[in-house]
């Protein structure tokens, strides 16, 4: 396909729910009908998008359509409750912000949309979070990656991504903020405290769509590691470091955390923080490892924040883990999509996620032998947190005082289901993911293995270059 | 592809896709009738035992292991994940006890679980177990053996929950998964360590080429796993929390096949382990603890299934003790009658007081005695010190708890106090509860 058909149905993908919020936002009637239409385009847009590029290149369509498809699936699973015009809304604006953000190949656009997926989470009746930390969060980070971008701007270089390939722009400077952006987007130590705040006191699914953006993943892979492939190659194992410390803290915090949403909150940026510690273990196991898991993550948490709303709306919004609740006996069905996301997070045979954790624990391994095993302790440790909630919300004596409980609705049930065969199938034919991934990883590896070009000892030595592009 | 190998993969995927089946009925909306659920189980594991035939004839006329090459389930760079299936003189008996044992409980369940609540549930989770066991005798990679020795855990400790109504199989099915979660960092990082040094973790060709110093590292982390699943010291406390699940399960996975799991990956392992005196040497003392801390605990047990559950223990221990000598074929024809024996005995378990009657009256009198107890030659002090030392199980979860559980929690409440910096009390947060840690006093069968 020529590039003019792709830049079409680029700008389809994300134009489409930017129109679709407004129409939502505007009729107040039929939102979630307006939410799946809309999100279905997107869906269409992106895997006509997918097909028209080379398998080998094409992670940013491929994540399109998974996001695509999530929001698809959140507003089908999204409660009559919660399912309002200013909620459809908001969800189809942060649809089509992140798939700015992914599409991107500008920093200024990356900006845009790294800061417009945000909106909705500084709109006092759309989140409405417990703490001033989220939105302390997401602003730092948004200020940390445009100061980024303004000293790449000041030190002369354009606003190409591609053109700023390997030029290191702005030296350490740049490079220090950026990963402050992401450290603060992605939820890494010591600024993880937000991720929890948020899904706890926010509206669950679309917090938890937020979150599966992974723009701090986004960000390694996009910008920090092509850009800087130098500063990456000899500060990776510091932010890996980072980044499987995380992974352990929050692991180790969950196992005491008694609010169910919190709970999954500290399980999801566990696995997350995994993704961060492939990405930068430059091997290429690792590195596909990553990629897979992010599709993992993505949608085995938005399965278990998806139960756990579904739970919420039928029991009462005081669920907790410091007792056994006794659900399976009202909601079997539900039971068994909880337990599968959560064991599929976590590395169940049979799942994608036994794939993708193979992968990470070789690359982190490999890179890192005694940090690296750390990753495997925080995985197991994940997996019985994940086995306490699933007990606690799901086994026990019958809970009575309440009329009969609908289990899954068949509108919920096929969505869930499909989630489940998505994980499932991807764990039994995991090469058709796996191999696509591999060849990015390839790449990845090798513009971080590649020795120290001259132009980049000119920057080193020198600060920020002056040289035109 | 000819008849044998035709017959393993049949074996080995057949019940893992009843389970595929039945699983997406359920979740349709439909609700097979126990009937149905229960021979099609039973037609399935009758149909495994016949395609065990033309395997057990290919190996024992050609003395060659029937193997099924799929190539590489996934692959990165030059780390491979081979899909690798191998029946071989190690592999066929657990197979084949695997097949006949699961078909065995399944016709025993359809009767003994019937009108119960979970019966579904149980059989979906028996072959689901059925299948797991199959891919870890069967697989011709550690890889591959670690997918099924996860599902063989997970299917355990669901199982161990069956009776969900009640806490206490709930509390003990999550202690169950953490040690077992535990123990299986020991598989992967002996895995990794395989491909690390040789580059393939692939067994169907030999074992990989590994140093001596190489070898004793793997077969240490591998004995952690093996140690934890065969709950050997100082793992074995999960063992009496687990006869909490239906009788039938704790026959098969306690008193068959999942113990003995451990086993069987020391015997894969066999030829690295004679290579390595150190590992060698730690996995008799282990089995020999194992034998003694079992036969002594197991004489303060107070229920059946439980008093099984130990004397099993130390039949797995001596099984381990071998193993570390180096007497494979003992290991495994021990295996074989000890797996048969227990299951038969776990299975009449809760008719023992029947059988006994009925043996009463049968010889008319009163039975003979059995006879003088070891623990009889022992000074009276001492006698009351080990009854007390067994009643709280040689105190081996005391010691994981003050060792591992008890620091692991204090560390979570101390993140959790950090996490809560900068906020004000109302916005702070509430929740804190240690996973539940009770004495395992009151435990019984199902």
């Amino acid at each position: 396909m020529t590039p003019q058909p792709v830049l079409v149905l680029t700008i389809a993908a994300i134009a489409i729910p930017w129109f679709g919020a407004i129409l939502a936002a505007i009729g107040q009637r039929r939102a979630r009908a307006i939410g799946c239409v809309v999100s279905l385009g997107s869906v269409l847009a992106s895997a006509l998008l997918l097909r028209a590029v080379p398998p080998a290149e094409s992670l940013v369509q491929a994540l399109m359509l998974l996001f695509s498809c999530l929001t698809l699936g959140a507003t089908l699973v999204l409660p009559r409750r919660d399912c309002d015009s200013r909620m459809i809304a908001g969800i189809l604006f942060v649809l089509g912000s992140t798939l700015l953000g992914y599409s991107a190949g500008n920093l200024l656009v990356l900006l845009l949309a790294w800061i417009l997926s945000t909106v909705p989470f500084f709109a006092a009746r759309w989140f409405r979070a417990r703490t001033w930390r989220p939105r302390m969060g997401l602003l730092i980070s948004s200020i940390a990656l445009a100061l980024a971008i303004a000293l790449i701007a000041i030190s002369g270089h354009g606003m190409s991504i591609d053109r700023l390939i390997s030029r290191s722009p702005g030296g350490m400077a740049v490079f220090s903020l950026l990963v402050v952006a992401v450290i603060f987007r992605k939820g890494i130590c010591p600024a993880h405290a937000w991720v929890a705040d948020a899904i706890e006191g926010g509206p669950a699914i679309p917090t938890a769509l937020l979150l599966n953006g992974h723009f701090g993943a986004l960000l390694v892979a996009k910008l920090i590691v092509p850009l800087f492939p130098y500063t990456a190659h000899n500060l990776f194992p510091v932010l890996s470091y980072l980044a499987i410390a995380t992974a352990l803290y929050v692991a180790v915090r969950a196992l005491t955390e008694n609010s169910p949403r919190r709970l999954l909150a500290f399980i999801a940026l566990s696995q997350s923080a995994c993704i961060l510690a492939g990405l930068e273990s430059g091997t290429a196991e690792g590195i596909t490892g990553a990629l897979v898991h992010w599709y993992v993550v993505t949608v085995s948490t938005m399965g278990l924040i998806g139960v756990l709303r579904l739970l919420e709306v039928r029991f009462g919004e005081n669920l907790t883990a410091s007792k056994y609740l006794g659900l399976a006996e009202h909601a079997p069905r539900l039971a068994v999509f909880f337990i599968v996301f959560g064991l599929a997070l976590v590395g169940l045979p049979g799942t994608l996620s036994f794939c993708s954790q193979d992968l990470l624990i070789h690359g982190t391994l490999a890179s890192h032998p005694q940090t690296g095993l750390l990753l495997p302790i925080a995985t197991a440790m994940n997996a019985i947190s994940v086995f306490r909630l699933f007990a606690r919300l799901f086994l026990g004596r019958r809970r009575t005082g309440f009329t009969v409980m609908a289990d899954a609705l068949p509108r919920e049930r096929w969505i869930l289901t499909a989630g489940v065969l998505f994980v499932v199938l991807g764990g039994l034919f995991p090469n058709a993911i796996v191999a696509r991934r591999s060849a990015e990883a390839d790449r990845v590896e090798q513009v971080i293995h590649t020795p120290m070009r001259p132009a980049e000892v000119f920057d080193r030595r020198l600060g920020p270059s002056r040289r035109p592009l | 592809m000819d008849l044998s190998q035709a017959a393993l993969v049949f074996l080995v995927l057949a019940p893992g896709v009843i389970f595929g089946i039945l699983a997406l009925v359920w979740l349709a909306g439909g609700d097979a009738p126990e009937r149905v659920i229960s021979r099609i189980t039973g037609g399935t594991f009758s149909a495994s035992v016949l395609a065990l035939v033309p395997i057990v004839w290919r190996v024992v006329s050609t003395g060659a292991p029937v193997t099924v090459t799929f190539g590489n389930w996934f692959a990165v760079g030059s780390y491979h994940f081979p899909l690798v299936l191998m029946a071989d003189r190690l592999a066929l008996p657990f197979l084949g006890m695997t097949v006949v044992l699961s078909g065995l409980i399944g016709q025993f369940s359809a009767t003994y679980l019937h009108r119960e609540r979970g019966f579904l549930r149980f059989f979906l989770l028996l072959d689901l177990f059925a299948c797991g066991s199959l891919v870890t005798f069967s697989a011709g990679s550690f890889d591959l053996l670690v997918g099924g020795w996860e599902i063989v855990g997970i299917t355990s400790v669901l199982l161990i929950a069956f009776f969900q109504q009640r806490p206490a199989p709930v509390e003990n099915a999550l202690r169950v998964f953490a040690v077992y979660r535990a123990c299986d960092i020991g598989l992967l990082v002996g895995v990794f360590a395989m491909h690390h040094w040789a580059g393939t973790a692939s067994f169907a060709g030999g074992l990989p080429n590994l140093t001596r110093n190489q070898a004793s590292t793997v077969c240490l982390l591998l004995l952690l796993a093996a140690a934890g699943k065969a709950a050997q010291v100082p793992f074995s406390g999960w063992l009496p929390r687990a006869m909490e699940g239906p009788t039938p399960s704790s026959a098969i996975f306690y008193g068959a096949i999942s113990i003995h799991a451990g086993a069987y990956l020391l015997l894969r392992v066999q030829p690295l382990l004679a290579r390595s005196t150190l590992a060698s040497v730690l996995v008799i003392a282990i089995g020999v603890a194992t034998a003694v801390y079992g036969t002594i605990t197991g004489r303060a047990s107070a229920d059946a299934k439980t008093s099984l559950a130990y004397a099993s223990l130390t039949q797995v221990g001596v099984v381990f003790v071998e193993i570390g000598i180096g007497w494979r074929s003992i290991a495994v024809a021990h295996i074989l009658g000890h797996a048969t024996v227990r299951t038969l005995q776990f299975l009449r378990a809760p008719s023992m007081l029947h059988d006994y009657h009925q043996m009463h009256s049968a010889i008319g009198g009163e039975l003979s005695p059995t006879g003088r107890f070891l623990e009889g030659l022992f000074p009276e002090q001492v006698q009351l010190w080990l009854y007390r030392w067994a009643l709280d199980r040689g105190h081996l979860d005391t010691i994981l708890d003050s060792l591992a559980v008890y620091p692991l929690m204090r560390l979570s409440r101390l993140f959790a106090k950090l996490d809560g910096l900068g906020l004000s009390r109302t916005a702070s947060f509430p929740g804190e509860a240690a996973i539940p840690v009770r004495s395992p006093a009151g435990q019984g069968g199902g």
